[in-house]
C-alpha cells in the first residue's frame, strides 16, 4: 500500500544533492545585496553620508531606531552563513575535494561572522548553520571567542588557499576564479579583523604581532592585495532585470526613493571644498555626473547638517542620483549608485593602505603611516575615478592633496594624524557595508558633529539590538548572551569597544 | 381421497396461528406455505377439539382473515390472500399548500403497504376489514386515521393532509463517506443545515451563512475581495501552522486540496513592504459552489464523526449534498430564483479632521517650500495645523503642482470613504427536474454577477450542476452528480499592506486633501508611464491601483462523482464510487509603470494552475439482522487517492511598451516559478454498526491510511498508520418510559482516534534550490530556507466525547449538549527558527496540546398559534479551551506579526494563539509607566504575554417568527475572549490619523499612569508630555505591540430575513405552481470594542487565512438583498 511512495514524496523542482561551486556565486551576492541596502538606510545616516528629511519615521540619524532594524542584517546574514558553510563542507567530501572553494568558504564566513559581531556583539558562532544538524536554538558565543576564532579561520583560508586548486570561473564573481586574488584578500581582512582589536588589552600583544608578521616579518606567507585590481568587489554588470549581477538598489529601492535621502554637509562639503575628483563633473565626470552620482544643485554640492531637530525644516540640497533621472539628455542609469557597477565592495585596497597608515603611525610596521596614507588616497579617488591616478607620487596627486589641503601633516599629533588618516579611511570606506561606522566605534574618528536633535544621550549607538523574535526563538541562549554582555540595548557596548 | 380431505383431530386453544399450522403439518403430513410478511402468523387462534377435515380445520384457523389457501401439489398447501373479495382504498396526499405528496407511505396497520404517485394519488386493494391507516413522509406529522372500514369488492376514500413537523426525531443524516444514518443512533454531534437557512439571506460566499448557526463552527474569513474566501474550523484551532481546516465533502467529492485549494503567488506578500504585487484572494471552488443547490450540509464536529474520512477529517467536516432529481415526479419542475443584493461598508475608524498634514503643529502648511516657509507636504503625517480658516500654498491638481495662490486650509470629512462605492451582486438560477423510467434528472444553471466595493472589481460566476440516477434493476442503481462551475474576473483588489495596496493609502491619505485630486492618476505628460500622487512617495495613488493595477483570474472547476451500488442480496451490498474534481485557472497580473520600485516598467505575471484529485473507494455492506432484537450492519471499504497540482508562474517584471501586458513584450528574460505537489493516501477501513432493540447502537470503525508525504525519497517507514473509533448511542426514552413531556432523551458517547500526515508533500528530503528563480548563469543553487524533516510522523488526534440531546413537549423544546476533550500528539508545525540556524522555519512534530470544549444548541417554540402564528428561537454557545502539555522546545514561535516583535508562540502551559510582543513597562499593580522627562509611555525591551487569539467563547441567537405566509428571521451572534493586533491602527495613529490622537494637541497631555522615582517608587504621572506624536508613538507606535492589540469580543446583527411566498390558489391563471419573495440583510449591525473595520478579520498568509494580526484589512460590508423564487 506504500508502492511508489518514495519516488512520488521526491520534489520533481528542487536538487537534492549538489556541488560547492553552485552554491558560491549567490551566496556572495545575497550577502553584498543586505549590506548596500543597510549601508545606504543605516550605515550612510549615522555616519552623516546622507540625512533623511522626513517625518519621525526613520530616525536612525538621530540615533534613534526601532528593534525592527534587526532583523534584516540578522536574518540575512545567517542564511547565507549557512550557504558559506555548505561550500566549506561539501568541498571537503572526497568526490568534490576542493582546497580553494574551502579556503574561499573560510574567508566569506569570516567576512560574515565579523559582521555579524560587530554589529550586534555577542553572537552564535560555532552552532550557527547548524541546523541541518539538529541545533535550531544556536548558542551564543562571546565576542572575543569569536574573533579568536576568526583568525584561525583566515589562517587555514591562507594555507589552502596556497595550493592554488582551480575553480570553476563562472562560480567565482569576484575574482573570476583567480585563487591568488582570494588568498590575499583572506590576509587583508585579516589586518582588518587585527586592528579592529588591537585596542583590547588581552588580545593587543598577539594582534599586533600578528600585524607585523603579515605586514613585515612574513610577507611573503601572507600576500596582501597590492593595487586596486586586487581589490575584493562584486561588480554589478547585469542590466535592470537581465541576470543575477545587478544592482541591488535597481530591485530593493524604488527610483523615487533612492533620490530622497539628502546628502549630509559632513560628506559632502568636504568633497567639495576639496574639489575631490570624485564630486569632479568638468574635469573627471562621466557625462555631466560627477563619479559618485551626486546632484550637484543648482548652486553646487552642498548638504544637510545631520542630527537636525525635529520640524527644524532641514531643505534638502544635493543627493544621490537615481538611475532614471534624466542628466545632459539620457537617463543617469550606470552613472547613479544606483547602477554603478561599483558599488558592491567587500573591502578595498584603499582601506588597506589606511589599516596599514594607522599600524605603521603606532610603530606596529616598519613601513611610513605618510606613504600608506598618500597610497590610501589616491587608490580611493582611484577606484571610482579611473582616469585619476592611483599612484601618489604623480604631480596631478600632490597638486591635489596641496590645493585640497589634506597633504600629510608631520607636525600632527598621533591624534590628530588618527583623525587626518580617518577621515580618508572614511571616503574610502564609502559603500562598504557597515565599517565606517565598527571604525567610528573603535577609534572615534573621523570626529563627527553632534546635532541638537539626536538622541540615546547624544552617543553613537554602540550596536543593533538582536531581532526580537530571537528572545522566543531562541529564549535560553539569548538570556544568557544578555546576561553575559549586558543590556540588549543599542547603548550596550561590544567586547572590543568597551575599555 | 386428497391430502386435504384428511381428516385429523385437532384442537387450538390460544396457541398462535404459525403453531397451529405446524400441529397441522404434523397431523397431515402436508407442508403449509405462506408469507409472513403479508399473514400476521403471531395471531393466536382458538378452535374446539375435533374431527374434521385438513380443509375444514384450515377454513377455521383462516376465518377473519383476508387468506384463503389452495393445494399447490401433492404435499404442499399455500396461504395466499383472497383476492376476489378485496375492497379498495384510494386517495390522495397533500402538503399544507395543497401540493401533491408522492411517495408518501401508507400503511394499513396489520395489511398493506404502499406509495403515493406522483400527483399524490394512492390506491390500494385491501381486504375487507376495519383498519387504522397511518399515512407518513418525511419531515411530515405522521396522519393516522381511526376505523377505516373497507368493504369487499367496494372503494373507499381517504384523503389526507399532512403538516410539517417541526423536527423528525428519526431523522436521517448523511456522515461519513455518504453512509446515510438515523440520527438517534449517532454516538457524536452532528449539525444539518436545511437549504433554506442558506439561501434566506445569500451571500455571495455561501458559507458565510453558517455563522451562528452551528456551535462551534468558526469561520475565519479574508474578506479579501469579491471572491473573499472563507477557512472553516470547527472546535477550535489547535493546530496553527498546520492542516486545521473542516474537511469540505460535496456530494462524497473532498474539495479541499484540489478545487477548493487556496492557491497564492510566490513572493506576493500581505505585509508587502518589499513594493512587490500585493495579494488578491483569488477565492476556491469552495466559494463557488451555488447556495441554490445545496440540499443540505451536515457538519460533522469532531474526529469520530468524521474518522471514517481519514487523516483529512481530524479537523471536523462539512458535507454537502446537492439536490437531486425526484424519481417520484413526472412532470417537469422547472423552478427560477433571483436574488440581488448591494453591499457597502458597515463601519468606519474614527478619523480626526481637526488637523492637517505635517508634523509637530507646525503653524504653516506648504505644499513644497513658499513664501510661507519650507515644505510641509512630504510627510504622511497629520500632525499638522488645526484648521482654523487659514490660507495656505496647497496642492494643485491641475498643474499637479504647488498652487499659484493660496486656498482655504480645510478638512474633507470622511471623503476617504467615497472612494468605496456600493458592491452589486446579482444572482439568477434556474433549475430543471424530473424523472423517466428509472431514470431521475436535476439540472440548474446559475449565473451571477458581481461588483466589488473597490472601483473596477468584481466577478462573475456561471454555474451548472447536473444529477442523475437511474435504477436499472432492482439490484443494480447508478447515479452521477457533476458540479461545474466557471468563475471569471478582470480585475481582484490586493491585500493588505504595501505600497500597491488601497489600504495602504487609506492609512496614508491626509485630512486636509481632496480625493478628487487623486482622479487623473497619470502625471501629465506621462500618461501610461508615471503616476501621479501629490504627497510622500509610499502610497500608490488609489484610482491608479483600481484601474491599472489588475489582477484578472478565470477559473473553471469540475466535481463530479459517479456511483453504482449492487445489491446482492438483501443483506450484501456493494457500491462502487469514483470521484474526480479538477480546478484549472489562469491568472495574470497586469502592473503599469512606476509600479514600486521593484517594478519601475510595469509587469506582466500570468499563471496557469492545474489540480486534480481522484478518489476511487469501494464499500460492501452486510446488513443482517442477527436476532430480532440485535441488528448489525458491517462495512469495509478502501480508497485510494490521487492528488496532484501544478502551477506554472512565468514574469515578465518589466515591460518595453508600457501598458502591453503580454509575456511578449518583455523587456527583461521572463522569470519562472514552478510549483507542483503530488501525494496519494491508500487506505482501508471499516464500520461495524450494531444496535440492541431501539435504544441502543453502538459504532466501531477502524482505518489504516498509508500517506505519501510521510515517504522520503529513501524510505516510507513513517508512512502507515492505523487509528481507531468507537461511538455509543443510548435513547433513554425509548428504554424507560419517561414522562410525556420528554420526546426523546439519548445521550451518547465516543472515543477516536485520528492520524494524519498533513496534504504537504517535500518536507522530508533536504532540497536546494534554484538561486533567484534560476536567474545565475550555470543555475547556481541555495540551500533550503525551511529546514525539512527526514523522521515526519504522523500526529495523532484522541477525542473523547460525551453528548446528550433532549427533546420536550413534542418537540417544542430541544437541547443538545456536547463536551469533548483530547489531545493531539505530533502536531506537524511549521517553526519560525533563529535565522542563526541557517533556516527561516523548520517542520516538527510538536510535542502535546489538549483541546476540550462544549457545545450547546437550545431550540424552543415558545409559541405556536392556532392563528398560524408561530415563533420558534435557536441558541447556540460553544467554548473552546486548549493547552500546551509539552513541546520539543520551552518555546516555539509559529507565526510573526509585522511589528513590535509581535509573535504568536506556543509555549509549555499557554495555548496555541497566545500573543506575545513589546508592551507596556508596568508597575507593579499593573499601571502604566511613563518617562519622567518626556512623559511617553514606557516600552519594554523584551516581549511580553498580551493576550490570546482565539475566541474563548462564541454565541448566537436566532429568531423565526411565522405567521400565515410571512416568516421573518433574525439572527445574532457574537464571540468573546479574544484579541487580535491591528496594523491599521498603529499606523493611523502613528501619522495622527484617528481621533484618538487628538487629546493633548498640543497643549500636552498627561498619559493615565505612574513614573517611577528615582528610590524606586510609584507615583501617579503628573510629566506633561508635549511631543503629541511621539506620545501616541509610544502608545501604538511601532515599538508596542501591545498598544495596538484590541479585544475582538463582538455581537454582531448577522442577519434579517422577511420571506412571504403567494398562496397557491392566487397562481392559478399565473400557469405558476409557487412564488416567493423575501428581502434580506446580512452584517447589519456591530458591535465591539474593535476600533477599525471588523474584529472578525482575517488575513491572508499564503495559501491560509489567519488570525491574530491585521494587516491592512478591508472594510467589512453590510448587504441588503431581495430574493424571488417562481416555480413553474
Amino acid at each position: 500500500c506504500d508502492k511508489d511512495f518514495e519516488g512520488i514524496n521526491t520534489d520533481p523542482i528542487n536538487i537534492i544533492n549538489t556541488i560547492p561551486e553552485k552554491l558560491l556565486a549567490p551566496s556572495l551576492v545575497n550577502t553584498l545585496s543586505a549590506n548596500m541596502i543597510r549601508n545606504r538606510n543605516f550605515n550612510n545616516e549615522l555616519m552623516q553620508v546622507t540625512v533623511s528629511i522626513s517625518d519621525g519615521d526613520a530616525t536612525v540619524m538621530r540615533y534613534e531606531f526601532g528593534r525592527t532594524w534587526s532583523d534584516y542584517l540578522w536574518n540575512s546574514w545567517y542564511i547565507q552563513i549557512n550557504n558559506f558553510k555548505d561550500i566549506y563542507n561539501l568541498a571537503g567530501e572526497p568526490e568534490n575535494l576542493n582546497p580553494s572553494y574551502q579556503g574561499i568558504s573560510l574567508i566569506c564566513q569570516v567576512w560574515v561572522f565579523s559582521m555579524l559581531t560587530d554589529t550586534y556583539g555577542d553572537v552564535p558562532y560555532a552552532q550557527a548553520g547548524e541546523g541541518r544538524n539538529g541545533i535550531v536554538e544556536p548558542a551564543f558565543d562571546k565576542q572575543k571567542d569569536i574573533y579568536l576564532d576568526l583568525f584561525k579561520k583566515l589562517e587555514e583560508a591562507n594555507i589552502l588557499l596556497a595550493k592554488n586548486t582551480s575553480i570553476e570561473n563562472l562560480s567565482d564573481p569576484v575574482y573570476n576564479g583567480n585563487i591568488d586574488k582570494w588568498r590575499k584578500f583572506g590576509n587583508s581582512l585579516y589586518l582588518r579583523l587585527l586592528l579592529r582589536v588591537s585596542g583590547k588589552a588581552d588580545v593587543a600583544p598577539t594582534s599586533i604581532a600578528k600585524i607585523k608578521e603579515i605586514v613585515d616579518t612574513n610577507a611573503a606567507k601572507y600576500p596582501i592585495m597590492s593595487n586596486n585590481n586586487e581589490s575584493a568587489v562584486l561588480k554589478w554588470t547585469g542590466e535592470a532585470g537581465v541576470g543575477a549581477y545587478v544592482n541591488p538598489y535597481v530591485n530593493g529601492i524604488r527610483v523615487q526613493d533612492f533620490r530622497t535621502p539628502a546628502m549630509c554637509s559632513f560628506f559632502i562639503n568636504r568633497l567639495r571644498d576639496w574639489q575631490d575628483p570624485r564630486v569632479d563633473i568638468s574635469t573627471y565626470g562621466d557625462n555631466s555626473v560627477c563619479r559618485l552620482g551626486i546632484n550637484p544643485t543648482g548652486s553646487g554640492m552642498s548638504g544637510v547638517p545631520s542630527g537636525y531637530s525635529i520640524g527644524a525644516g532641514a531643505v534638502k540640497r544635493s543627493y544621490f542620483y537615481s538611475s532614471d533621472q534624466e542628466v545632459g539628455g539620457k537617463a543617469a542609469g550606470a552613472r547613479s549608485l544606483q547602477q554603478s557597477p561599483l558599488a558592491g565592495i567587500i573591502m578595498n585596497y584603499a582601506e588597506l593602505q589606511f589599516i596599514l597608515s594607522e599600524a605603521a603611525l603606532k610603530g606596529w610596521v616598519s613601513g611610513s603611516a605618510e606613504t600608506y596614507y598618500n597610497k590610501g588616497i589616491a587608490n580611493a579617488i582611484n577606484y571610482w575615478v579611473p582616469t585619476f591616478v592611483a599612484d601618489p607620487s604623480t604631480a596631478v596627486f600632490k597638486k591635489y592633496v596641496t590645493e585640497a589641503d589634506i597633504d600629510w601633516n608631520a607636525g600632527l599629533s598621533e591624534d590628530e594624524k588618527m583623525e587626518q588618516i580617518h577621515i580618508q579611511k572614511y571616503y574610502a570606506l564609502f559603500l562598504v557595508d557597515m565599517q565606517q561606522w565598527f571604525e567610528y566605534r573603535r577609534t572615534g574618528h573621523p570626529v563627527l558633529p553632534k546635532g541638537p536633535g539626536l538622541k540615546n544621550g547624544g552617543v553613537m549607538p554602540a550596536r543593533m539590538t538582536y531581532p526580537v523574535y530571537v528572545q522566543s526563538a531562541n529564549p535560553t541562549n539569548y538570556q544568557a548572551a544578555v546576561a553575559a554582555q549586558g543590556q540588549d540595548e543599542i547603548f550596550t557596548n561590544v567586547w572590543w569597544q568597551k575599555p | 381421497q386428497t391430502n386435504i380431505d384428511r381428516t385429523i383431530f385437532f384442537e387450538a386453544q390460544g396457541i398462535t396461528l404459525k403453531d397451529a399450522f405446524l400441529q397441522v403439518e404434523k397431523l397431515s403430513g402436508l407442508s403449509i406455505n405462506y408469507s409472513n410478511t403479508q399473514l400476521n402468523d403471531q395471531r393466536i387462534v382458538r378452535i374446539n377439539k375435533a374431527n374434521r377435515s385438513v380443509k375444514e380445520t384450515l377454513n377455521v384457523l383462516l376465518n377473519g382473515t383476508s387468506f384463503t389457501f389452495k393445494q399447490s401439489s401433492a404435499s404442499n398447501i399455500l396461504i395466499i390472500p383472497k383476492p376476489q373479495t378485496n375492497g379498495k382504498l384510494t386517495g390522495k396526499v397533500v402538503d399544507e399548500s395543497g401540493a401533491a405528496l408522492p411517495g408518501a407511505v401508507i400503511r394499513i396497520v396489520g395489511g398493506v403497504v404502499g406509495q403515493t404517485e406522483d400527483d399524490g394519488k394512492y390506491a390500494l386493494n385491501v381486504a375487507p376489514g376495519i383498519y387504522s391507516v397511518e399515512i407518513s413522509f418525511i419531515s411530515y406529522e405522521k396522519f393516522i386515521a381511526q376505523s377505516v372500514a373497507i368493504k369487499a369488492n367496494s372503494l373507499t376514500t381517504l384523503n389526507a393532509t399532512l403538516k410539517p413537523s417541526s423536527n423528525d426525531l428519526s431523522e436521517v443524516v448523511v456522515t461519513a463517506l455518504g453512509i446515510k444514518r438515523e440520527e438517534k443512533s449517532l454516538g457524536y454531534a452532528v449539525t444539518k443545515i436545511d437549504s433554506n437557512q442558506l439561501t434566506d439571506a445569500v451571500s455571495s460566499n455561501w458559507s458565510d451563512a453558517l455563522s451562528g448557526k452551528v456551535a462551534g463552527l468558526n469561520l475565519v474569513r479574508s474578506n479579501g475581495g469579491p471572491a473573499g474566501s472563507n477557512k472553516i474550523i470547527l472546535r477550535g484551532e489547535n493546530n496553527l501552522t498546520g492542516d486545521n481546516e473542516a474537511l469540505i465533502v460535496l456530494d462524497g467529492v473532498v474539495i479541499n486540496n484540489s478545487g477548493g485549494r487556496r492557491t497564492a503567488n510566490a513572493s506576493d506578500a500581505v505585509y508587502g513592504t518589499g513594493s512587490d504585487n500585493m495579494p488578491a484572494d483569488y477565492g476556491s471552488s469552495v466559494n463557488d459552489i451555488n447556495p441554490e443547490d445545496i440540499e443540505s450540509v451536515t457538519v460533522l464536529k469532531g474526529p469520530g464523526a468524521a474518522a471514517l474520512y481519514g487523516q483529512r477529517g481530524a479537523n471536523g467536516a462539512i458535507i454537502i449534498t446537492t439536490k437531486s432529481g425526484n424519481s417520484k415526479k413526472k412532470r417537469l419542475g422547472i423552478k427560477f430564483t433571483s436574488n440581488g443584493s448591494v453591499e457597502s461598508p458597515n463601519r468606519w475608524p474614527d478619523l480626526q479632521y481637526e488637523y492637517g498634514q505635517g508634523l509637530d503643529g507646525a503653524a504653516h502648511y506648504s505644499y513644497g517650500a513658499s513664501s510661507d516657509g519650507a515644505s510641509t507636504s512630504g510627510t504622511s503625517s497629520a500632525y499638522g495645523p488645526r484648521f482654523d480658516g487659514q490660507m495656505f500654498y496647497q496642492y494643485d491638481p491641475v498643474t499637479q503642482t504647488q498652487g499659484l495662490i493660496r486656498t482655504p486650509w480645510v478638512p474633507y470629512k470622511n471623503q476617504i470613504r467615497d472612494f468605496f462605492q456600493t458592491g452589486t451582486n446579482l444572482t439568477n438560477s434556474l433549475t430543471l427536474d424530473g424523472a423517466y423510467k428509472n431514470t431521475a434528472a436535476r439540472l440548474s444553471i446559475t449565473n451571477q454577477n458581481n461588483t466589488w466595493i473597490v472601483p473596477e472589481t468584481g466577478m462573475e460566476r456561471t454555474s451548472v450542476a447536473l444529477s442523475l440516477n437511474s435504477k436499472i434493476t432492482s439490484k443494480l442503481n447508478i447515479s452521477a452528480k457533476v458540479n461545474y462551475n466557471n468563475r471569471f474576473s478582470d480585475n481582484l483588489p490586493g491585500n493588505g499592506y504595501g505600497n500597491q495596496s488601497l489600504m495602504y493609502w487609506f492609512i496614508f491619505w491626509q485630512p486636509s486633501a481632496d480625493l478628487n485630486w487623486l482622479k487623473n492618476y497619470w502625471v501629465n505628460g506621462s500618461e501610461n508611464k508615471l503616476i501621479e500622487y501629490p504627497f510622500s512617495s509610499f502610497p500608490e495613488n488609489p484610482y491608479a491601483i483600481s484601474h491599472e493595477f489588475i489582477n484578472r483570474s478565470g477559473r473553471n472547476g469540475l466535481t463530479g462523482n459517479v456511483q453504482a451500488s449492487y445489491q446482492f442480496t438483501n443483506e450484501l451490498s456493494l457500491q462502487l464510487r469514483t470521484t474526480m474534481d479538477l480546478a484549472s485557472e489562469r491568472r495574470a497580473q497586469e502592473r503599469p509603470y512606476d509600479a514600486g520600485s521593484r517594478l519601475p516598467t510595469g509587469s506582466y505575471r500570468e499563471q496557469k494552475i492545474y489540480g486534480q484529485e481522484t478518489n476511487i473507494d469501494f464499500l460492501l455492506k452486510y446488513d443482517k439482522n442477527i436476532s430480532k432484537d440485535v441488528k448489525m450492519i458491517a462495512t469495509v471499504g478502501g480508497s485510494q487517492l490521487r492528488n496532484k497540482y501544478n502551477k506554472t508562474d512565468l514574469r515578465a517584471d518589466g515591460l518595453k511598451i508600457p501598458g502591453e501586458y503580454t509575456l511578449e513584450n518583455n523587456l527583461y528574460p521572463l522569470v519562472s516559478i514552478p510549483d507542483t505537489s503530488r501525494y496519494r493516501i491508500n487506505s482501508f477501513y471499516g464500520v461495524l454498526s450494531t444496535s440492541y432493540k431501539n435504544y441502543l447502537y453502538l459504532d466501531i470503525t477502524g482505518r489504516k491510511d498509508w500517506s505519501s508525504v510521510l515517504a522520503t525519497p529513501n524510505r516510507t517507514d513513517n508512512v502507515g498508520f492505523f487509528y481507531p473509533s468507537a461511538s455509543l448511542s443510548f435513547s433513554l426514552s425509548d428504554y424507560f418510559k419517561l414522562p410525556k413531556a420528554v420526546s426523546l432523551a439519548k445521550l451518547r458517547a465516543s472515543v477516536s482516534q485520528v492520524g494524519s500526515g498533513g496534504t504537504t508533500p517535500y518536507r522530508t528530503s533536504y532540497t536546494y534550490s534554484l538561486a533567484s528563480n534560476g536567474t545565475y548563469p550555470d543555475s547556481a543553487l541555495v540551500n533550503p530556507s525551511t529546514l525539512p524533516n527526514p523522521n515526519l510522523k504522523p500526529l495523532k488526534t484522541t477525542t473523547y466525547e460525551f453528548g446528550t440531546d433532549l427533546r420536550f413537549f413534542g418537540d417544542r423544546l430541544g437541547l443538545d449538549v456536547a463536551y469533548y476533550a483530547g489531545n493531539t500528539k505530533n502536531q506537524i508545525l511549521t517553526r519560525t527558527v533563529d535565522r542563526s540556524s541557517g533556516y527561516n522555519t523548520a517542520i516538527i512534530n510538536a510535542g502535546q496540546i489538549n483541546n476540550s470544549g462544549i457545545e450547546v444548541a437550545l431550540n424552543a417554540i415558545p409559541i405556536k398559534h392556532r392563528s398560524g402564528f408561530m415563533w420558534s428561537t435557536y441558541m447556540t454557545f460553544a467554548a473552546n479551551r486548549n493547552k500546551i502539555v509539552s513541546l520539543p522546545d520551552s518555546s516555539i514561535i509559529l507565526r510573526t506579526g509585522p511589528i513590535a516583535g509581535g509573535q504568536i508562540v506556543a509555549k509549555v502551559g499557554g495555548s496555541m494563539g497566545d500573543l506575545y510582543g513589546r508592551g507596556y513597562v508596568r508597575s507593579p499593580d499593573g499601571q502604566i509607566v511613563y518617562d519622567p522627562v518626556t512623559g511617553n509611555a514606557k516600552i519594554t525591551s523584551d516581549v511580553v504575554y498580551i493576550g490570546n487569539t482565539t475566541p474563548k467563547f462564541k454565541f448566537s441567537f436566532g429568531n423565526n417568527f411565522n405567521y400565515k405566509r410571512f416568516s421573518l428571521n433574525v439572527l445574532f451572534d457574537a464571540q468573546v475572549g479574544a484579541v487580535g493586533h491591528s496594523l491599521l491602527n498603529y499606523k493611523m495613529v502613528e501619522q495622527g490619523k484617528l481621533a484618538s490622537t487628538l487629546p493633548g494637541r498640543y497643549s500636552g497631555i498627561i498619559g493615565k499612569g505612574v513614573i517611577q522615582n528615582p528610590d524606586g517608587t510609584y507615583r501617579p504621572n503628573d510629566v506633561i508630555a508635549y511631543d503629541i506624536d511621539d506620545y501616541y508613538r509610544s502608545h501604538m507606535g511601532s515599538e508596542n505591540a501591545e498598544g495596538s492589540t484590541f479585544s475582538t469580543d463582538f455581537i454582531k446583527f448577522r442577519e434579517a430575513s422577511l420571506n412571504y411566498s403567494f398562496h397557491p390558489k392566487w397562481l392559478v391563471n399565473t400557469g405558476l405552481s409557487s412564488v416567493t419573495l423575501g428581502i434580506y440583510g446580512r452584517n447589519l449591525f456591530i458591535w465591539s470594542p474593535w476600533p477599525m473595520f471588523d474584529p472578525e478579520f482575517g488575513t491572508l498568509s499564503g495559501s491560509d487565512i489567519v488570525t491574530g494580526f491585521e494587516i491592512g484589512q478591508f472594510p467589512s460590508t453590510r448587504t441588503f438583498g431581495f430574493n424571488l423564487v417562481v416555480g413553474i
